[in-house]
């Protein structure tokens, strides 16, 4: 994904721009008070402890969680409850999920080829060459024509990142990726990442393969109890943690 | 003597008003099954709406046509409405009228009510992250019901829809009763002329039986292309082979 020309003159604004942010599942603060701003290009790891409300976080960023309190501007639109706006945005964001999440009755080919077609129109020709050409990207054109369920979990997370790409989108937001992956498939699904890394999109991913995060990200966030704990470059992150907490949640997962 | 209970020549002679009987069974089957279907996607809406003014009132016609026995409501419809004075002089007295259309009225709001809880149970059964998924592509609520939910939905709902139409079609033997002379009800005469019991009752079964499988068949037929994408791949290629083979890659 190469920068795009037309947003030259928004280079300054943020990508993503999140402020005051809260959310609440009933009684229990999954988000309390959030404040994060992800650059153009910036490739951010999340991690924390479960239920720390990192999911939550990038959620709310496409309005696959309402917001109860604070403001998430992204690209410049700043997210509504109206439906349009919400529209707006999603268009922008692709998100890739811990479970895949693909159309089982839909071939890898046809997975990636029904957004093209339903949101922007492309004929069945068009949308078939832009996803064989996303399905090449993560390595899959051979296995195009396969149903989901012939599919191993990595390729199945692979088809799935090429179905987010074939919207063109500006941020990618990662949901533990490789967390429902067995342990051999996990490399195969963060090399597309790192590829996809190389180029200008922007990308927030919430995972624990600290690997990854050494090598791709530009800044990791540490979240606890609904809140960023710690924040930094991705070196003294792990090298230099300054809380106590992160030391803690880092000694647990690197073993 | 013959040991059979039926008498062969006398079936023989029944068949051409059998044929008779069953396209009307036939057509009183598969009228209200497209009204029914066509009626209960509203409802069905109305059902799953988070509004209640919506919901109670779809609830209360799932509650009141699915409690109501077919025999009765057809009774209240045949007899009961003839009873308004108001009706019997306004434009739906076309359809009220006549048995006929009594019948498939009474029969496409059993069926409709049917389907409402079939329909909302598939549609229940799609996995919300498929959903959500959709919803991250930016793709419409209308779009995500007619491209994945409902293609989900029907896959989800395909056996529970075959029982109900296979009951369905049994339950238009009830249509006899208002004087419609469907495949029942020219079995029953056929007894009343010849005092043989068995041998145009069985002959009916043998008819109703026949117009289950055909639909069994369909039903397993349709399946069979609905799951594709859940069937080996050695499978779908010996199939692709065969000559009466189910194959071609066709979106839903």
């Amino acid at each position: 994904m190469n920068p795009l020309p037309h947003s030259l003159d928004l280079a300054a604004e943020p990508a993503i721009a999140i402020s005051g942010l809260v959310k609440l599942f009933g009684d229990h603060r999954a988000l309390g008070g959030v404040d994060l701003t992800v650059r153009r290009g910036e490739k951010v790891v999340i991690c924390g402890p479960s239920g720390s409300g990192k999911s939550t976080l990038i959620r709310c960023i496409n309005a696959l969680e309402r917001l109860d309190g604070g403001r998430i501007v992204v690209n410049g639109i700043e997210l509504t409850a109206d439906e349009g706006t919400v529209q707006d945005i999603r268009q922008e964001v692709g998100m890739v999920f811990q479970h895949f999440n693909l159309f089982p009755h839909l071939t890898a080919l046809e997975n990636c080829m029904l957004a093209p077609q339903l949101n922007r129109g492309l004929s069945r020709a068009q949308a078939a060459k832009l996803a064989m050409a996303h399905l090449e990207r993560v390595h899959l054109a051979d296995q195009a024509h396969k149903y989901p369920s012939r599919l191993s979990g990595g390729q199945q997370q692979r088809v799935a990142i090429a179905r987010a790409l074939c919207m063109e989108p500006r941020i990618l937001l990662f949901d533990e990726p490789t967390s429902a992956l067995d342990p051999e498939m996990v490399n195969e699904v963060l090399g597309v990442m790192e590829d996809l890394a190389t180029g200008g999109v922007t990308m927030l991913c919430v995972t624990h393969e600290m690997g990854f995060a050494r090598r791709v990200a530009d800044r990791c966030v540490f979240m606890d109890r609904g809140a960023i704990v710690e924040e930094g470059g991705s070196r003294e992150f792990f090298d230099a943690p300054a809380s106590e907490r992160l030391r803690g949640f880092l000694a647990q997962i690197l073993h | 003597m013959n040991a059979l209970p039926i008498d062969p020549a006398l079936a023989w002679e029944s068949l051409p008003a059998l044929f008779q009987g069953l396209q009307v069974t036939v057509f009183l089957t598969v009228l209200p099954l497209l009204i029914g279907l066509a009626l209960a996607f509203p409802i069905c809406f109305a059902r799953m709406s988070a509004r209640r003014g919506l919901a109670l009132p779809a609830e209360t016609f799932v509650v009141f046509f699915r409690g109501a026995p077919l025999l009765i409501l057809l009774y209240l419809v045949y007899y009961g409405l003839g009873q308004i004075e108001a009706l019997r002089n306004g434009p739906f007295w076309i359809v009220f009228g006549s048995p006929f259309g009594c019948a498939i009225v009474a029969l496409s709001l059993n069926h409709a009510a049917y389907m409402v809880e079939v329909l909302r149970g598939s549609l229940l059964a799609v996995p919300h992250g498929i959903v959500e998924a959709s919803e991250a592509l930016g793709i419409t609520r209308r779009n995500i019901f007619l491209w994945v939910r409902m293609p989900l939905a029907i896959r989800y709902g395909l056996k529970a829809y075959q029982n109900e139409v296979v009951s369905f079609i049994k339950g238009t033997a009830i249509v006899s009763v208002v004087t419609i002379t469907d495949l029942m009800a020219v079995a029953n005469s056929i007894f009343e002329q010849t005092y043989d019991p068995f041998t145009p009752i069985l002959c009916a079964a043998a008819f109703y039986w026949a117009l289950v499988n055909v639909v069994r068949i369909g039903f397993a037929l349709w399946g069979r292309w609905l799951g594709r994408h859940n069937e080996d791949e050695a499978v779908r290629a010996a199939r692709a082979q065969a000559p009466l083979g189910i194959s071609g890659e066709v979106l839903p």
